[in-house]
């Protein structure tokens, strides 16, 4: 296989950075092999890889969240000269930060293109991130 | 603190102030800062009401005042701040007062005025010894020695008189401008007769008034001639000269030298110029008098700043000779009216007299009264910048205290700068209380300072809204795992070394298995940070968060107007106006926000590459049109989006013509019934009139009165129905150019991540990235730190900051309150003596 000069550095190098983590309490040549291990694995933490997001569980976990401020919330504000904005602000806080994360992660549900990446980025993430 | 929601209730009350009891009942209501007096002798000018005698002494009070206060700050002290509480004296305690601060300005004109002439006469001595000390050499050797010879031949060209053959002398001193002009006059007028020769003093002296240096030019005029030395003196008087007399003989002079020294110095002794000098007594009973101003100067200049402020209060009170007693209206908050009668009572009963003060029923619009604590003022004042509202309509107030500093966080998101902002002002919150800080004179300071809370909540969600944005000064960080897997692309692709040496960029495909594992759970993706084309992404998805953002808060502020017809007892408007709102906006816009939404649930990779475009979809939806090449998004999309336009089309008519008809159809029997009806009115004003306003007929210039459905006569249809097409056309454009205007939610957003970008990638990241010893690059990073560091606050936080909170400020003022609220109101401003007591 013939690489370019500066491209096998690159590649090198990458190899060199795999070796440096490797190289850290806990795991020996047993790690090249790669098994199908989740990121911070090289830390010795065992995690599938890349485990899908769900998109149930963040949704129930936000909306719960911030339906307690919301909706919950203004039933426990101690009654005083200031409840009536009090509730209010708990209110708005709520719905414009619900509203903001739910936005957010809505449009990130169904891309229809991807991340293009430098080459550079791919050699060192497809070997980061796993 | 009582509700933001609206303005409280404001009544208009009457009082009756017996004359004996007037000054201590408005000097009370000024401490407690209840009421608004409303001037019910408008008509009358200022020289004609009825204290003007004592608003003009207490006027000159104060300008003896500020002639003391100027001497005290002559003198070099510091007035120190009155203490305690002072309330206005009463009237026959200015006379003391005035009195003695006569007495004290006397005095210290007094000194001045001796000062002054002491130093004239130190000046004067000062300048005889110099013009006596200065060698006029030349001249005056000529004068002794060769006296008979020199003069002949001149004596006998104008064949004067032979009698004076002396030679005389002028000696003096002018200032050097002037000596030019003096030279050559002298030369024209006696050429001949004088010989005049000028030399400048080697040291300035300093000047009696100004004190400064002041330079002099002395000179000695020899002259033969009595009417020539009568010439001589009549130009040195022009030229105010200062002329001394000139002695002939030498040792003369020198007595005369000497004994002027000794006078100055004496003078100079006894005056006691520097304090290192025995004090004279010149000196010592200035500081005297000193002393006593500086006792009666503060709390003077407080009694008397108050005692003219409730003699302009009453003078806006109208008098009841009948009664013996003045009449005032003012306008007071119902919830405060037991504590104002409490205060007519207390201070009445110490004369033996009663006060009182009854609620009448009044036409004009009330002030708008809102009680905020320091937290929400800055809030308010932010609204009221706009405008103040009107009387109890709803208050934006209480929602722009979460919704301004979330649509400045949405403009400004980045951990990073959020976090040093909210340091910031809490560091200015937490120290708020310190006299030093409270003190200080800055007036960029003040107004941070006066923001702090505004500062607190901005930085605080800026922080949140960084974090859903993923940038931390723009770094992105992987909190949860990223929801791309690369390595599922390389290896499914047949990505090798040498595929990705020869290709420079690729891209994932969402459709390839493994390589999309899911939504970022909050945020947006870290490995966007990584991409070129993050921008495609980024800018699709902040244009619709804008377009929903403004849809969902415009939405709100229409829904907020129907507080105001409810309350405002025209529920028709709810029908007729609200209602075609609603549609409008909700049914072509918030159509929008449904295309938005749908597509990005249901529409997936799979079909990415003909996936439906929105735009085309909306504008095709107005023109009635379709593109063959977008396919639509559900079924029947077509039949939906026509129905959807025809309705919005068709509340534009109802927005337009539904108030006026209603309105009119309303007052039409009122109308006819008007010439029988408007008798009884008459005879039933006259009969109440003692209950009625005094003032109530009167013009007022910024109180709109309220349209009220049994009271209104003046009901003119051509105004109502202008009125109402101005409202309906600018809602109806509005619509469509204030959602656009919500796309700089986009714009800035994407500026500041930008600005922030390139500033980390020109400077940060080439500092981190320079050099590979650990000491060269240790040492190197601090001045690129540093200049890091500046231009973060000062171009990201100072100057974005300031554009983000500029453009929030629109947003809130222009698209949200123009759909709800008028601001055509006035504060109520209480009379009170606050402003003299901090």
């Amino acid at each position: 296989v013939r690489v370019r000069g500066p491209a096998r550095l690159i590649a090198s190098g990458a190899r060199l950075l795999l070796r440096m983590l490797s190289a850290l309490p806990g795991r020996g040549p047993a790690h090249l092999q790669r098994p199908l291990l989740g990121p911070a694995s090289h830390l010795g933490i065992l995690r599938p890889a890349m485990t899908a997001h769900s998109f149930a569980l963040p949704v129930i976990i936000f909306t719960t969240f911030w339906g307690l401020i919301g909706i919950a919330g203004p039933w426990f504000v101690p009654k005083g000269p200031n409840r009536g904005v009090i509730i209010t602000m708990l209110v708005a806080t709520a719905v414009c930060c619900y509203l903001f994360w739910l936005i957010a992660i809505l449009a990130q549900l169904n891309p229809l293109f991807g991340p293009q990446l430098k080459n550079e980025t791919i050699w060192y993430v497809r070997f980061l991130w796993e | 603190m009582g509700s933001m929601f609206r303005s409280e209730e404001v009544a208009l009350v009457q009082l009756f102030l017996p004359t004996a009891a007037a000054y201590t009942c408005v000097s009370r209501l000024g401490e407690l800062g209840l009421v608004e007096f409303r001037d019910l002798n408008a008509s009358v000018s200022a020289f004609q009401r009825r204290f003007v005698v004592d608003v003009r002494r207490c006027e000159e009070l104060e300008k003896t005042f500020t002639f003391l206060q100027e001497e005290v700050r002559r003198a070099g002290l510091v007035l120190p701040l009155p203490e305690g509480r002072l309330p206005a004296p009463p009237p026959r305690d200015l006379l003391r007062i005035q009195e003695e601060t006569e007495r004290l300005a006397q005095e210290l004109r007094d000194v001045r005025g001796n000062q002054q002439a002491l130093r004239a006469q130190l000046h004067q001595l000062q300048l005889h010894a110099a013009v006596l000390g200065q060698g006029h050499g030349p001249q005056l050797a000529a004068a002794h020695t060769d006296g008979t010879s020199e003069r002949m031949p001149l004596l006998q060209a104008p064949g004067g008189p032979h009698q004076d053959l002396r030679v005389n002398f002028v000696a003096g001193a002018v200032e050097p401008h002037k000596a030019p002009a003096l030279e050559r006059l002298l030369w024209r007028a006696c050429r001949g007769f004088l010989i005049a020769s000028f030399r400048e003093l080697e040291q300035p002296l300093e000047h009696p008034v100004t004190g400064k240096p002041a330079m002099w030019m002395t000179f000695l005029i020899s002259y033969w001639g009595e009417q020539i030395g009568q010439k001589i003196r009549k130009i040195t008087d022009c030229f105010h000269c200062h002329v001394f007399p000139f002695l002939e003989q030498e040792e003369a002079r020198r007595g005369a030298l000497r004994q002027l020294q000794q006078q100055s110095q004496e003078l100079f002794f006894f005056w006691g110029g520097q304090r290192r000098w025995v004090l004279g007594e010149t000196e010592r009973f200035l500081s005297q008098v000193l002393g006593r101003v500086l006792q009666l100067l503060p709390p003077g200049q407080v009694q008397v700043h108050k005692m003219k402020a409730v003699y302009l209060a009453l003078n806006q009170c109208s008098v009841s000779t009948t009664h013996k007693c003045l009449i005032a209206e003012a306008w007071c908050s119902v919830r405060d009216l037991p504590a104002l009668q409490e205060a007519l009572r207390d201070s009445s009963t110490e004369e033996g007299v009663s006060a009182v003060a009854h609620r009448i029923p009044c036409r004009d619009m009330p002030p708008t009264l809102i009680r905020t604590n320091r937290f929400t003022a800055s809030f308010q004042g932010i609204v009221d910048a706009y405008g103040v509202g009107r009387y109890q309509e709803v208050n934006p107030a209480p929602y722009t205290i979460i919704t301004f500093p979330f649509l400045f966080a949405v403009m400004f998101g980045d951990v990073g700068h959020g976090l040093l902002m909210f340091l910031f002002a809490l560091a200015m919150v937490l120290a708020e209380n310190q006299p030093a800080v409270k003190a200080a004179q800055n007036e960029i300071w003040q107004t941070f300072f006066r923001g702090r809370y505004l500062l607190l909540l901005m930085g605080l969600f800026s922080i949140y809204t960084g974090f859903i944005y993923n940038e931390c000064f723009s770094r992105a960080t992987s909190i949860f795992p990223s929801g791309w897997s690369v390595a599922a692309m390389a290896n499914q692709s047949g990505w090798s070394d040498a595929f990705l040496a020869q290709h420079a960029m690729l891209t994932l495909d969402p459709n390839v298995t493994g390589v999309f594992l899911g939504p970022y759970p909050f945020g947006i993706d870290p490995v966007w940070s990584l991409a070129a084309n993050h921008l495609s992404f980024l800018n699709s998805f902040k244009m619709k968060m804008s377009v929903i953002l403004g849809v969902v808060h415009m939405a709100f502020g229409v829904v907020l107007g129907i507080f105001n017809h409810v309350h405002f007892g025209q529920k028709h408007r709810l029908l007729l106006e609200t209602l075609p709102e609603l549609t409008f906006l909700l049914g072509l816009f918030g159509y929008l926000v449904f295309l938005v939404i749908y597509k990005w649930l249901c529409v997936s990779a799979a079909s990415a590459a003909s996936a439906p475009s929105i735009l085309i979809h909306f504008i095709n939806m107005f023109l009635f049109s379709h593109s063959p090449t977008n396919r639509p998004l559900y079924p029947r999309q077509e039949v939906v989006q026509a129905t959807l336009v025809v309705l919005a089309l068709a509340m534009v008519p109802i927005l337009l013509l539904g108030t006026p008809l209603h309105l009119l159809r309303r007052h039409r029997p009122h109308l006819r019934r008007r010439p029988a009806g408007r008798q009884e009115e008459d005879k039933a004003g006259l009969l109440d009139l003692p209950d009625a306003s005094v003032n109530g007929w009167s013009s007022d210039e910024e109180k709109a009165g309220g349209l009220d459905d049994e009271e209104e006569a003046e009901l003119v249809p051509s105004e109502v129905l202008m009125h109402q097409a101005i409202h309906t056309i600018e809602f109806c454009l509005g619509c469509v150019s204030n959602t656009a205007s919500y796309l700089r939610l986009w714009a800035l957003s994407l500026a500041h991540a930008q600005l922030s970008e390139v500033l980390w990638a020109m400077v940060m990241s080439i500092g981190l990235g320079l050099g590979r010893e650990v000491g060269v690059a240790a040492v190197v990073l601090v001045p690129i730190f540093a200049a890091f560091a500046v231009m973060t606050v000062a171009i990201l936080l100072v100057m974005e900051g300031l554009s983000a909170f500029l453009h929030a400020l629109r947003l809130h003022w222009v698209e949200f309150q123009n759909k709800f609220y008028s601001g055509t109101g006035y504060k109520l401003s209480p009379f009170t003596f606050a402003a003299t007591d901090d």
